[in-house]
């Protein structure tokens, strides 16, 4: 009898096992490789800023590596021994017990030890880490906050040393020289002489290029509304129930945050490979983008719909059809106009752009006149562009006001 | 025969499994007022909802005429809704639509999917439309958006747009609670009129003196069961408190 309920309590405790590692990886191994990252960073960045400024090359460790192990995890070590760090933070921990110098510095020549938590999980349900076993310190949840300034604290001062660095750092990956800025100037001479002398013979030509951008734009836009109408109703969450409609839903969402994450001017690329460069492949590229920018747009505001009229034309014996036409487009209508003038609006100007990457239109002229430093006839087409964005934007706006 | 027969009426939300109505069986006979009373949150709004099967009822019948509602096909439902009107506490208009749109859908179950989606009415439903309106007093705001209108005058239009389907049964949930008192005496009394011109009206309140003074019959629920189903006199201090808690004081609206 008394085995039995040993055994039973042994399997109990057993089951118990992958739960209490789960929780020492989130608690104590995670926060303190989450430590020992930020830590190294800092060294990384400290290091640039140093050698960058001091010396005018960049390094990210000017001593041998093991130098860096040793000062990450020695600082690591004293860190989470005297402060709250980052990692601890995160997981909302504090260190609390007997908190004198000797306790807290042998939780600090202990702390490198502190995978052995995965070990000692099984056996023990708080997985306490050799420091905190033989220190008697304990990693609990915060009760009280303590205020301290955060001069006071060393997490304040290694976050304000992480920022000093990150921009120093920037500084030299970037090699930001605001001295090139005065010396090169005159070189740029020619170029601002340029610009006030545009070639106005061209203007013919820039109207027609002009006009192919934006037919360029109206394409996409136009042939890209119908399907996004449709696919926005089968990436409406209040449309789709049901496990199969769940399933598309999500399919649908996730195929359109993937393209929309890839840039315009990269599908711009992908197409001029595809089917060769010219205006047809811009055009591709919008398309693709406003269909699932469109898609997403349009179907939020399905998921927006106020479900009243919805139920209120169904109780009086309507089709889903009649329901559909009576109840959900009169409330999704004005929107859907205002999304596909604001979304023609971004094509136009997307147009140019695309356009210069092999897209055709004003925007691929345009790039050949500045490769070729053709600067008069390059304004001449820049001109135009501005007008044309300007007027645009004027349009967009009033025309969107009206439909709110 | 009555005009409704609820049996044994139970609704059990999948989400959250919340047993909104439970053995709820009561029958209405045509030309009747009855109101539902109940805290909010003991299944008024479900139970009108399962009458026209905008919710589908757990288990249970529901017979109106004698036919079972409960055992129809969406397609027959769809045709017996048509002779149920509703009035919503919302309003539930589209916003965005006239008056006359609005009152119009009332008629969609009578007319071919075809010429209603190209957005056309017999001259009949426009006539009939125009009739609604005068009667709730809205003639003149035909032309109006509905979001230009009133509280009270929204829910006018509701009832309109249930006049439209000439309903033989109107059900009202909480067709006042949003509006203030003077303006919900005004709105009851269109729905009061309805009812004597032969239209038997299921009506939840919020307020048992507003359920007084236009109900015949009052059916109390309390946690989706019927508590009380009896004549408004009959409703006694010790029998409001079991209703409404021993906290509730009776407030008046006038
Ligand atoms: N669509 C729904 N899904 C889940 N639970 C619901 C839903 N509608 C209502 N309920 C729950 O059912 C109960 C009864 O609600 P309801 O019929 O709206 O009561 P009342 O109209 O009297 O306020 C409540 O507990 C409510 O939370
Ligand atoms: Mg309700």
């Amino acid at each position: 009898m008394r085995t039995f309920f040993a055994e039973a309590a042994l399997l109990e405790s057993l089951r118990e096992i992958p739960a209490r590692v789960g929780w020492a990886l989130r608690i104590k191994i995670l926060p303190a490789l989450l430590d020992l990252t930020f830590l190294a960073y800092v060294w990384a960045a400290t290091n640039a800023t140093y050698s960058y400024f001091r010396f005018g090359f960049l390094s990210f460790s000017l001593l041998p590596w093991w130098w860096m192990v040793i000062v990450v995890v020695a600082v690591g070590a004293m860190w989470s021994a005297w402060d709250q760090t980052l990692g601890m933070k995160v997981v909302n921990r504090e260190l609390s017990g007997e908190t004198d110098f000797a306790s807290r510095f042998l939780y600090a020549v202990l702390w490198p030890f502190f995978p052995l938590a995965l070990l000692t999980a099984p056996f023990d349900p708080k997985a306490r880490t050799p420091g905190e076993l033989l220190a008697e310190l304990t990693l609990t949840e915060v009760r009280l906050i303590t205020y301290r300034p955060w001069y006071r604290t060393l997490t304040g001062w290694l976050a304000l040393i992480a920022i000093l660095s990150t921009l120093g750092a920037a500084v030299g990956v970037t090699k930001v020289e605001p001295g090139r800025l005065v010396t090169g100037f005159e070189k740029t001479i020619k170029f601002w002489r340029a610009i006030f002398s545009p070639r106005w013979d061209l203007l013919g030509l820039g109207l027609k290029l002009l006009g192919e951008t934006v037919f360029m734009a109206i394409m996409a836009t136009a042939f890209a509304v119908p399907i996004a109408v449709l696919l926005s109703f089968l990436a409406a969450r209040n449309l789709m129930r049901g496990p199969l409609g769940r399933l598309i839903y999500v399919i649908l969402r996730m195929i359109g945050s993937f393209t929309r994450s890839v840039d315009a001017v990269i599908w711009a690329i992908i197409f001029a490979v595809w089917v060769g460069t010219g205006s047809f492949a811009g055009v591709l590229a919008l398309f693709v983008h406003s269909i699932v920018d469109l898609m997403k747009l349009y179907a939020e505001q399905i998921e927006a719909i106020d479900p009243g009229p919805v139920e209120a034309i169904t109780a009086t014996g309507a089709n889903h059809l009649q329901v559909l036409r009576y109840a959900v487009i009169p409330q999704i209508i004005n929107p859907f106009l205002s999304f596909t003038l604001y979304r023609w609006d971004i094509n136009v100007r997307m147009a140019t752009v695309v356009g210069m990457v092999g897209g055709g239109g004003i925007g691929f002229r345009l790039i050949q006149y500045l490769r070729s430093w053709a600067f008069p006839e390059a304004t001449v087409l820049t001109i135009l562009i501005i007008l044309m964005v300007w007027a645009l934007d004027w349009l967009s706006a009033r025309l969107r006001a009206k439909l709110a | 025969m009555p005009h409704l027969v609820v049996e044994n009426l139970t609704k059990v939300y999948e989400r959250g499994k919340i047993r909104a109505l439970f053995n709820v069986s009561f029958s209405v006979e045509k030309g009747e007022f009855l109101v539902l009373i109940g805290l909010s949150g003991s299944g008024k709004s479900t139970l009108l909802r399962c009458i026209n099967r905008l919710v589908e009822p757990t288990s249970g019948r529901i017979f109106l005429n004698g036919v079972e509602l409960t055992k129809l096909s969406p397609r027959a439902m769809r045709k017996v809704r048509r002779k149920i009107g509703m009035v919503f506490q919302q309003f539930n208009l589209v916003k965005r639509a006239t008056v006359l749109q609005n009152v119009l859908a009332g008629r969609l179950g009578y007319n071919s999917t075809l010429s209603t989606l190209l957005g056309r009415f017999p001259k009949e439903d426009l006539r009939r439309a125009q009739e609604c309106l005068e009667r709730v007093g809205l003639l003149d705001k035909m032309y109006v958006r509905a979001d230009q209108l009133s509280g009270g005058q929204q829910q006018r239009v509701g009832i309109a747009r249930a006049l439209m389907q000439e309903p033989e049964l109107l059900l009202a949930d909480e067709p006042v609670s949003a509006l203030d008192p003077a303006t919900s005496h005004s709105v009851m009394q269109y729905i009061e009129q309805i009812n004597k011109d032969g239209v038997t009206v299921i009506a939840s309140l919020h307020f048992l003196s507003l359920a007084r003074r236009y109900g015949q019959r009052i059916i109390a629920l309390k946690a989706g069961e019927i508590v009380f189903d009896g004549l408004p006199e009959a409703i006694d201090d010790r029998k409001f408190k079991e209703i409404y808690g021993e906290e509730a004081e009776e407030v008046e609206v006038r």
